[in-house]
């Protein structure tokens, strides 16, 4: 049995031996023949006879070699190495063939290989969190009386209740995002922090890497403050220093006790943060005041984990019967519910649709690639068939004819395969360097063992695909007939250009689906891009302030701030205006809380976006008045407001110019409306909501951002800002001053991604289709070359004999287009959540889609068509 | 037919097995010669079959092969007999004495009947 193995071994070694042991063989038979020789002198031979002799009494020396090589390897691993050379030996007498196979196959598996570890990061790759499967995010849902449904963040006493009566529930924890100014090691920087109870780490399955995590009593109030970090955060501020557990560092301008270190940044599944790194952990102390408040104070985010083997409908079950409750307890007509939403469906939810149109896409690229190898190798059968043949006469089997021809297309693949996965590893890498877009997870994208798998398998695929029926077809053909014909006359028949025509048709069906989606997608882009904002971007900076610190817990002092700062900023030379807002526009920030008219019942409260302004903004981003004015600095000590045109009709519908009325603000108070001003969209893509603007100094924020209109180059004024801002309090935390056209163009940077992808991913597939009618049709000129010649000599004219080559040459193209606009405008059915103010049936891009195509089709059956008619008749008549 | 080259083969592999662990290392002309001496010359073996037996006995391990220089100074490949090879001898002595011993009542059987 050993021996056994120990020979199988062997051999195998021996099917890779090469050419010295083929030399060895040789030299080694000489010599004997040589010692043969020799002893027959010495027995008295004539010296002349004796290696005559010698050869006789060895025996032929060929079939002796010939015997010990089937000994040597194993007969099925020497007919693959067979192959190898075969093929080998095929694509360097094909130089050219080869060159454009691996290359376009480079570019489709590339392509694949990089759209896949980005399916594979952001939709595939569960999260990092313990058995992430059973972690929910939980939003309520307030149906008000009238049954309108609004999902809103959670209430604590809500939560505290559900982890209470829930038996399905392992944890329940609440969450309070901010940002937090730590100042360690130089500039200070403002840090994304979350609130958190005690629970919170266990619920995850988050083990800290140093100290521990909280304790309940740290979440009471008076409590000592502790903080836990992020182990990149302690890495990268701290030095990664152990002896800072126990010490204190300054969080927001006051003393924290470090107490932990967790592996992070996290990533919570936490509503509207998805993309936020958390690095600061504080525990979450709740007033006695929220906890009173049954109904409203929905602030904040929730995660629960479900216990082992219960469904998310069991839990949400339960969690509904305790929501009832609720308004039941102060008598209230609104229905309370609650949703759950899987952890990892928040993360990827926005990104998946998009991410399976771009995999569909370019897997439609990579199918016409192939198509067009294939297309490409049938053409070459003709000159193949009589090498076929011979092979065939001489006793190959079609069975490994077929294999051989499809080792070579395997080859192809392979190299392609190999080039394509250096190129999505350098864009995957490029991807992470480069990229500023908000797509989840995206900062974990690399070329991972899925990845290498997935471009294995892939490569393999493709070459058996465009191999398969090229090989097939050739070993098809009847070696007699093949050897009789001459070479050149062998054809593969009407038959064979009909399977060609059909390969075509399904490439321009591909091209012309990919085309309409991408027009749609583009179009869309365009429209979003021009739509009316509200406002203009021009010349324009902003930067974000947080007032956070303990220097500015009272509103008086960041007030003050504000107060101080404006002026300074509106007198820096080359600054046209000033002003600060809550949340900037187009960044789909939105705050909703009610208005209404003194004294109107709950039904006719209306949630409008609430953002506070300094009364420079509205000049500074140069938002029309359409009635009234702006607040004004003497607005100071009296209750104002403005309102958007759609807000202020909602409280007075009949009231043409209402400016001057007054209504009940979102703190309860009375204002006069002094102004009503354009709608400005809160994100690109949904209508302006309808928002109250207040004047900053009625409820000074703590987050504002500074916007500042310049007569000149914006950049100018840059310098400036920082040090009016630095001068103002040395330890504030700066943001980058970017450009308000640069966060415009945040909004929709993955949405152009996406869509450049989707674009380059169309032209190929139209430049390949383009190759493959070209390839069709001048090789079918070249068969009929013989009857064109004939047409001619009969009296046919040249724009006959274009039309008629033209015409059958895209036969093809139209069926295939026919199929791909029919496929195309279903697809675009599918995305049309993705499409922004364009019908997915657009007539215009169809029209233009087709145009295009067909432009495209009849260019390439043109040049070899003119090429045809351009031929002596004679010339023609004697190519045969 | 081809049992026959069987039993061919794998008798000529027991003979070389033999000669070498009898008189160590040899090169192929010089197995063959005395594969063919020791049988009085009433064996003649063809030399072409001996070298794939040779390989295969080196592919199972029962010999080992080195190039080196013969009697008259001209390079050739040396097998010599391992280890392994000669346990693979011993039991193969021992079967083949068991199927001749075994082969040879069956003949005295035959010969009392006649």
């Amino acid at each position: 049995m050993i021996r056994t193995l120990r020979r199988l071994w062997n051999r195998t070694g021996g099917s890779f031996s090469g050419h010295r042991r083929e030399s060895d063989l040789t030299e080694e038979l000489d010599a004997h023949i040589q010692l043969l020789a020799e002893d027959n002198i010495r027995r008295g031979v004539p010296p002349d006879d004796a290696l005559r002799h010698a050869k006789l009494q060895f025996g032929s020396v060929e079939s002796a070699k010939e015997s010990y090589r089937d000994q040597r390897g194993l007969p099925a691993l020497d007919a693959i190495g067979q192959d190898l050379r075969y093929a080998f030996r095929w694509i360097r007498k094909n130089p050219g063939f080869a060159a454009i196979a691996i290359l376009s196959l480079g570019i489709g598996i590339g392509a694949n290989t990089a759209i896949f570890s980005l399916v594979n990061t952001v939709l595939l790759k569960p999260l990092a969190y313990q058995d992430p499967d059973r972690v929910f995010t939980i939003r309520e849902v307030v149906f008000d009386s009238r049954g309108q449904r609004s999902v809103t963040p959670v209430n604590p006493v809500h939560a505290r209740e559900w982890a209470k009566h829930c038996p399905s529930l392992e944890q329940v924890a609440l969450m309070g995002a901010s940002t937090a100014n730590v100042i360690a090691g130089g500039e200070p920087a403002s840090i994304p922090a979350v609130d958190v109870p005690h629970n919170f780490f266990a619920l995850f399955g988050v083990e800290p890497i140093l100290g521990r995590p909280f304790l309940p009593e740290e979440e009471k109030e008076g409590s000592n403050p502790v903080v836990i970090l992020s182990e990149s955060l302690w890495r990268s501020r701290f030095s990664a220093d152990r002896s800072l557990i126990g010490r204190s560092i300054l969080v927001d301008g006051q003393n924290h006790e470090v107490v932990g270190i967790v592996p992070g940044p996290l990533r919570l599944p936490y509503h509207g943060q998805t993309n936020a790194r958390f690095e600061i952990f504080r525990p979450l102390v709740l007033a006695q005041e929220e906890l009173s408040r049954i109904m409203g104070n929905f602030n904040y985010g929730a995660v629960l984990r479900v216990k082992r083997g219960v469904s998310a409908e069991q839990a949400l079950a339960e969690i509904n019967v305790v929501q009832a409750r609720f308004p039941a307890q102060l008598g209230r007509k609104e229905d309370l519910k609650a949703t759950l939403i899987p952890a990892h469906e928040l993360f990827v939810g926005r990104a998946r649709l998009g991410l399976w149109v771009l995999a569909a896409a370019v897997g439609a690229v990579l199918l016409i690639v192939c198509i067009n190898l294939a297309n490409l190798l049938l053409s070459r059968i003709a000159s193949r068939s009589r090498e076929a043949a011979i092979r065939t006469a001489l006793g190959a089997s079609r069975g490994r004819q077929f294999r051989m021809v499809l080792t070579e297309s395997l080859m192809l693949a392979v190299c392609g395969g190999a080039l394509g996965l250096l190129l999505a590893s350098w864009s995957v890498q490029a991807l992470v360097a480069t990229t500023n877009l908000d797509i989840p997870r995206l900062e974990e994208l690399r070329v991972d063992s899925n990845v290498l798998m997935f471009a294995f398998c892939i490569t393999l695929l493709t070459g058996l695909v465009f191999g398969a029926l090229p090989a097939w077809r050739l070993t098809r053909n009847d070696p007699q007939q093949a050897l009789r014909a001459g070479s050149h006359t062998v054809t593969e028949g009407r038959h064979g250009l009909r399977v060609r025509e059909g390969l075509i048709s399904v490439e321009v069906a591909l091209s012309a689906a990919l085309l309409i989606v991408a027009a749609l997608l583009t179009s869309s882009l365009t429209r979003l891009l021009q739509v009316d904002k509200g406002f203009d971007a021009d010349r324009v900076l902003t930067v974000d302030i947080g007032l956070t610190g303990s220097l500015y817990a009272e509103a008086a002092h960041r007030e003050n701030f504000f107060n101080r700062i404006l002026p300074k900023i509106g007198s820096i030379p080359g600054v046209q205006a000033s002003g600060v807002v809550t949340y900037l526009p187009t960044l789909g920030q939105i705050w909703n809380d009610p208005i209404y008219l003194e004294g109107a019942p709950r039904e006719s409260r209306y949630p409008v976006d609430n953002r506070y302004a300094s009364p420079g903004y509205f000049r500074t981003m140069n938002i029309a008045i359409r009635a009234g004015r702006a607040f004004e600095e003497n607005d100071r000590g009296r209750g104002v407001a403005m309102l958007s045109a759609r807000a202020a009709k909602l409280l007075w519908p009949t009231d043409p110019n209402p400016v001057g009325r007054s209504f009940m603000g979102e703190d309860d108070k009375l204002k006069t409306l002094v102004g009503i001003v354009a709608e400005v969209r809160a994100e690109l893509h949904n209508e302006a909501p309808p928002t109250a603007y207040y004047p900053y100094w009625q409820r000074a924020p703590d987050v504002v951002s500074l916007v500042v209109r310049t007569t000149g180059d914006p950049q100018t004024a840059v310098g400036a800002i920082r040090a009016t801002l630095r001068g103002e309090d040395a330890q504030l935390p700066i943001d980058t001053i970017r450009t308000m056209e640069e966060v415009v163009d945040r909004s929709v940077a993955q949405r152009r991604f996406q869509i450049t992808l989707m674009a380059v991913f169309a032209a190929s597939a139209l430049l390949v289709a383009s190759l493959g009618i070209y390839g069709v049709v001048s090789y079918s000129v070249a068969r009929r070359r013989n009857e064109i010649g004939i047409r001619m000599a009969l009296g046919a004219q040249r724009s006959q004999l274009l039309g008629l080559i033209v015409r059958q040459g895209m036969a093809p193209v139209l069926v295939g287009l026919a199929a791909g606009v029919a496929a195309g405008l279903m697809l675009s059915r599918a995305i049309r959540s993705l499409l922004f103010e364009v019908q997915p049936a657009d007539p215009l891009t169809v029209a233009g889609v087709t145009g295009v195509l067909l432009a495209v089709g009849v260019s390439a059956c043109l040049i070899p068509a003119r090429r045809a008619a351009g031929t002596d008749a004679i010339a023609a008549l004697r190519f045969e | 037919m081809s049992t026959k080259a069987e039993v061919w083969q794998g008798t000529l592999a027991l003979m070389v097995l033999k000669t070498l662990n009898a008189l160590g290392p040899q090169h192929g002309y010089g197995i063959a010669r005395r594969v063919e001496q020791t049988s009085g010359d009433l064996l003649s073996i063809n030399h072409g079959t001996l070298y794939p037996v040779l390989l295969k006995l080196e592919q199972e391990g029962a010999i080992a092969s080195e190039w080196g220089v013969s009697e008259n100074n001209r390079r050739a490949k040396f097998y010599g007999i391992t280890k392994a090879g000669q346990k693979q001898l011993a039991s193969e002595v021992n079967q083949w004495a068991q199927a001749t011993e075994i082969v040879a009542r069956f003949l005295a059987l035959k010969g009392a009947k006649t």
